[in-house]
């Protein structure tokens, strides 16, 4: 008798994101579904305001995302008010921009994916945690961790006046410049930072490289999907998370497309399913094909691996050497290893530094020329920047006046819900075994599928990225056989 | 670093209908006692999990006003508990890195100056959209919202009549 295992977040009792695994008459899991909720009339919400304000109100859409945002928002402004922005604006932006790249990948690094391999998957859940991580690698670490993300939030809050709620961001440039001392106290963290990337690239050696089961489930578990990749890039084709154009590269290294932001809906598409809210983008240009892999497939993937695989090379040397690092270990460019993705967080946060150091020894960056004040307005706008989940688009039109006439956001996770889809239905067909009932380690490793994605539905929900709360639920024959639950720890 | 005794926090999105019961709750509680020089309040405190060991170091005593979902709960219906027993309010079930529970066990493993669990006062009250991009309260909500606010203001002010405990 066919059976259902639903695998449910419980901080919200309606409207959360869910899992649910369908399974025949045997046992074997026969479908899966990855269905989420999403927050409701953004776009009638912002209609009427004026343009301007709504790199100040999109950064309460998401409380972990909030710069990603005020960046897309603001590039997408600057394009409604005609284009000019002051270059050093996009100096100081990009320069924000990548110190708050690096206290969140921290946070997934060390507080989602370490736990997974430092304490194992099949980990009491109670312990597979921060405080487990801590407990395994010593105290010291999880003191690191939390004063490396707290210079990273004191940099973003000397630049940009504070860090979650940003009102820095102007059409044309921002609000403030960067002072003299200001610069002087932002140097000295810059290069801690730094050595704690290093730190952290050395972990993942140690601790995930150093264990041939991680590199083996890295490689060859079910990890993996045959979809295109999608991330932004500079003209050398260089990792760029603030500017750029979108490339789009298949699985096996050959560009497909690539554009500037204006030119987004030319490129990209949604596809919408009834049994979720949240909208299935796709490659325009081929159609919507379903959720199927191969080289034809119009689906991709927008996470850190992804940026890595579209790009040549990394804008700083060191960034340069670990990714170089990374690619030779797993068998080259493009990888398909979806669980690279952490080490591709980490490879990214090398560059994040040494572009943090680059602008602290730019001589113009305690310049005066922050803004530059527009004259005209266009009437519609694109930004794209990089969100740490992926390529983050918003679009705004609004009248001669600069009223928002209205908005669509395509943000970082909605690329990927496919993929989410697609890989937490092939883990769990590898997984959940005919005869033998999931345990809390079956879960974890089907959680670790989409962990890797770093999902963040808080531009959705504030549920259920990460160490999400879970119940789990089997029902045979209409009845509950069987209900696991999991809070979020 | 030692700061004032109290420190009250409102979780919570203010454009996000019921969400921001939070961060209107403590913009009340600063009416009422944002003078006392033993309490500093955040009306809107913008975030969760590690990150708002910050906003508790040093403090003797916390409050947290937060929104809630219960099983067969009824909107308005206002909830009480400290940290010995925390249930799983909208905004303290961070998950983005870790929830309110393991970041206090961390921060206390650090060395932080944290509130005792038992000086960690949640106030959450039960609603009913929590999805919908809107800065008024539900239709739900908003006639059950006076009630709200006496009994948590009378829930803090009780609270605030005797000093927090000495830390250990």
């Amino acid at each position: 008798m066919s059976r259902t295992i639903q695998i449910d977040p419980i901080t919200r009792l309606e409207g959360h994101g869910k899992i649910t695994i369908f399974l025949d008459d045997q046992g074997a899991v026969e479908d899966c579904y990855f269905q989420i909720p999403e927050l409701r009339g953004f776009e009638r919400f912002v209609e009427g305001r004026p343009i301007e304000e709504l790199p100040r109100i999109v950064t309460r859409i998401c409380g972990v995302c909030p710069a990603s945002h005020h960046m897309a928002s603001a590039k997408a402004v600057d394009a409604c008010f005609g284009g000019q922005v002051a270059p050093l604006a996009h100096k100081l932006r990009d320069m924000y921009y990548h110190a708050h790249y690096i206290h969140s990948h921290i946070a997934h690094f060390y507080a989602l994916a370490a736990p997974d391999f430092v304490c194992g998957p099949g980990c009491d859940p109670a312990q597979r945690n921060i405080l487990g991580v801590v407990a395994k690698v010593g105290l010291e670490i999880g003191g690191q961790v939390i004063a490396s993300r707290s210079k990273a939030q004191r940099i973003q809050a000397i630049l940009g006046g504070r860090t979650t709620h940003l009102v820095w961001c102007l059409p044309g440039g921002v609000s403030k410049g960067l002072t003299t001392d200001e610069l002087a106290e932002i140097r000295p963290l810059v290069g801690e930072l730094y050595d704690f990337t290093q730190f952290s690239l050395q972990l993942f050696r140690d601790v995930i490289l150093g264990n041939p089961e991680y590199v083996e489930l890295i490689l060859n578990g079910p990890y993996t999907l045959d979809v295109h990749n999608m991330g932004l890039v500079d003209q050398n084709n260089a990792v760029n998370f603030y500017d750029g154009q979108v490339r789009v590269v298949d699985f096996e290294g050959r560009e497909i497309c690539r554009y500037s932001p204006a030119e987004y809906a030319t490129h990209i598409a949604e596809h919408v399913e009834p049994w979720t809210y949240l909208k299935f983008p796709y490659l325009r240009q081929r159609g919507w094909q379903g959720f199927r892999e191969g080289l034809d497939t119009s689906l991709y993937t927008a996470t850190p691996l992804s940026r890595l695989n579209v790009a040549d090379r990394m804008a700083t040397p060191q960034a340069q050497a670990a990714r170089e690092e990374m690619f030779s270990t797993l068998g080259g460019r493009p990888c398909r290893a979806l669980l690279a993705a952490h080490w591709a967080r980490l490879v990214e946060m090398v560059q994040n530094a040494e572009m943090l150091k680059r602008y602290c020894d730019d001589p113009e960056i305690t310049g005066p020329e922050y803004r530059l004040i527009p004259d005209r307005i266009t009437g519609e706008g694109v930004g794209i920047v990089e969100a740490m989940r992926g390529t983050l688009t918003h679009h705004y039109t609004c009248d001669q006046n600069g009223i928002c006439t209205g908005a669509n956001l395509i943000v970082g996770t909605t690329n990927n819900n496919a993929a989410i889809h697609m890989v937490t239905k092939k883990v769990a067909s590898t997984m959940i075994r005919p005869g033998v009932e999931p345990d809390n380690g079956v879960l974890n490793l089907i959680e670790m599928a989409f962990r890797s994605f770093d999902p963040c539905f808080s531009c959705a929900t504030h549920s259920l990225p990460g160490r999400m709360p879970l119940i789990v639920t089997l029902m045979q024959g209409g009845e509950v056989v069987r209900t696991f639950r999991r809070d979020p720890s | 670093m030692e700061r004032a005794g109290t420190v009250i926090l409102g979780l919570g999105n203010p454009i996000l209908t019921d969400d921001a019961v939070g961060v209107r709750l403590a913009g009340e509680a600063r009416c009422r006692f944002g003078a006392r020089p033993d309490v500093e309040i955040h009306e809107e405190c913008p975030v969760g999990g590690l990150e708002l060991l910050a906003f508790l170091d040093g403090y003797r005593r916390a409050i947290v006003i937060d929104a809630i979902h219960t099983e067969g709960g009824r909107t308005g219906d206002c909830y009480r508990f400290t940290a010995t027993a925390l249930r799983g309010t909208v905004n303290l079930n961070n998950v983005h890195d870790a929830n309110f529970a393991t970041a206090l066990a961390l921060g206390r493993r650090l060395g932080q100056r944290l509130p005792e669990d038992d000086e960690i006062h949640v106030f959450a009250v039960e609603v009913a959209d929590d999805l919908t991009f809107g800065t008024e309260l539900s239709a739900e909500l908003a006639p059950c919202y006076p009630l709200c606010r006496e009994q948590v203001l009378a829930g803090i002010e009780e609270l605030l009549a005797e000093a927090p405990a000495e830390a250990p």
